[in-house]
């Protein structure tokens, strides 16, 4: 059992993400906004288990988060898929690796991708009614994000992806000497 | 014949109780050259426990109250008539369900409450949720135990308001922050800073009056609207206990 929970341990962490989402902590805020808390979950499992699997679990983490938030209208999940491929091209051990803040600027341009993608769909929606031009100022809500984002994503990240890392190694089954 | 000599202590003035009525006199004098001020400062001293005070001032503000009270009732009972005469929609607030903010998102995008009420305390979507200040928003999901609210100021949210000093209808659109856009399709309509806005009476979806806001700034006329920003007057950010009002045709 313990061994499972070990190798399901990535997976298992996933079922924070929505609860924070939802738990909304106002003191971490700035004007009301949040860090973008699903990119700080899907950069390390992404980087860790690659681009196909940032896909599936990036669609996976839309999905549950556009359940948990109003309005049909619009969806995270294009905002997410990309951002998930995009990390799994990410190489753990890869030359451009400069440190934790690496993964601060990161997070933030996912950030800036994914809230601009929302953003736009908000804008062709409200076009029709020619009341477009009202929602402008609200591109404050995206530098607000994309600022906490990339503040907390050095922290969290390294943290998750040592994680990731550990119970990768747990779950393979047979370890090929490295030669 | 006999010197009849009068008893020296039987003058006027060995008389102590003529003294008396002398002083008492002079007292009287004193108070009528000074037009009752010392009566009225011993008065003054003498009367302070007995003064009107909280008590009576109490008593005072409760018969107002409940002059208000018997008025706002005589005129809820007038108003019910008059809208089931026009067939418009009404809210009973003995079917009001109070319910907790367990989950709350009043910033970004995504601008909703979750309630502690759910389909299973009878709940329904549509449903109109109001705070300490006025509404908040209207229930868009339910679940067997939980609500959301979209709330006002979400970019989803669209609402028709009534301004009352200048009798007119708008739009309440959200933009994803804290102060919510009128839009009036009326170049010429006089609204200013300060107007008070409230939920249409002739409204098909939310209960009648509900207060909203109030007109804080006026934007430039873009495509012959005119746009106002509102102040709400209930604060989702801190509001932790909230009524959900069962709209009934």
């Amino acid at each position: 059992m313990k061994r499972y929970f070990l190798k399901k341990l990535s997976l298992i962490s996933l079922i924070f993400i929505p609860i924070i989402f939802l738990w909304h902590p106002n003191w971490i805020g700035i004007i009301g906004t949040q860090p973008y808390w699903p990119l700080f979950w899907l950069l390390p499992w992404s980087m860790v288990f690659g681009s196909i699997n940032g896909l599936i679990l990036g669609l996976f983490l839309g999905l549950i988060l556009d359940s948990l938030t109003l309005g049909g209208s619009f969806t995270q999940i294009p905002g997410l898929i990309l951002c998930g491929v995009w990390f799994g091209r990410i190489k753990i051990n890869g030359p451009n690796l400069l440190g934790h803040f690496r993964y601060g600027l990161i997070c933030s341009f996912g950030s800036f991708l994914c809230g601009t993608l929302y953003f736009f769909q908000i804008l062709v929606k409200t076009f029709p009614d020619g009341n477009f031009l009202l929602y402008l100022p609200s591109v404050k809500n995206i530098l607000a994000e994309v600022f906490l984002t990339g503040f907390f994503a050095p922290l969290i990240c390294s943290k998750l992806l040592k994680l990731f890392k550990f119970s990768k190694d747990k779950s393979s089954i047979i370890n090929f000497p490295k030669y | 014949m006999l010197d009849i000599r009068r008893i020296s202590s039987n003058r006027w003035w060995h008389n102590k109780k003529n003294w008396i009525l002398f002083g008492i006199f002079l007292f009287l004098f004193f108070v009528r050259i000074s037009k009752g001020t010392f009566y009225k400062d011993l008065y003054y001293f003498l009367s302070k426990p007995f003064w009107p005070g909280q008590f009576q001032k109490e008593v005072i503000v409760d018969s107002v109250d409940q002059e208000s009270l018997i008025k706002l009732n005589l005129l809820k009972k007038d108003n019910k008539r008059l809208r089931e005469l026009l067939s418009l929609k009404q809210s009973s607030e003995n079917e009001a369900i109070s319910a907790a903010v367990i989950s709350r998102k009043t910033g970004s995008w995504w601008r909703q409450l979750i309630l502690n009420k759910g389909s299973k305390d009878g709940v329904q979507i549509g449903s109109t949720v109001i705070g300490p200040g006025g509404l908040l928003g209207r229930i868009d999901n339910t679940s067997l135990l939980t609500s959301s609210v979209i709330l006002l100021t979400s970019p989803t949210s669209k609402v028709g308001v009534w301004l009352d000093r200048v009798q007119i209808n708008g739009l309440l659109v959200g933009l994803g922050d804290d102060n919510p856009r009128l839009i009036i399709y009326s170049k010429d309509s006089d609204v200013q800073v300060g107007d008070f806005v409230s939920s249409s009476p002739a409204s098909t979806l939310l209960p009648p009056n509900v207060p909203i806001g109030v007109v804080i700034s006026l934007d430039e006329p873009i495509q012959g609207q005119k746009t106002a920003q509102i102040s709400l007057l209930a604060k989702p950010q801190a509001i932790d206990w909230v009524q959900i009002l069962q709209v009934k045709s």
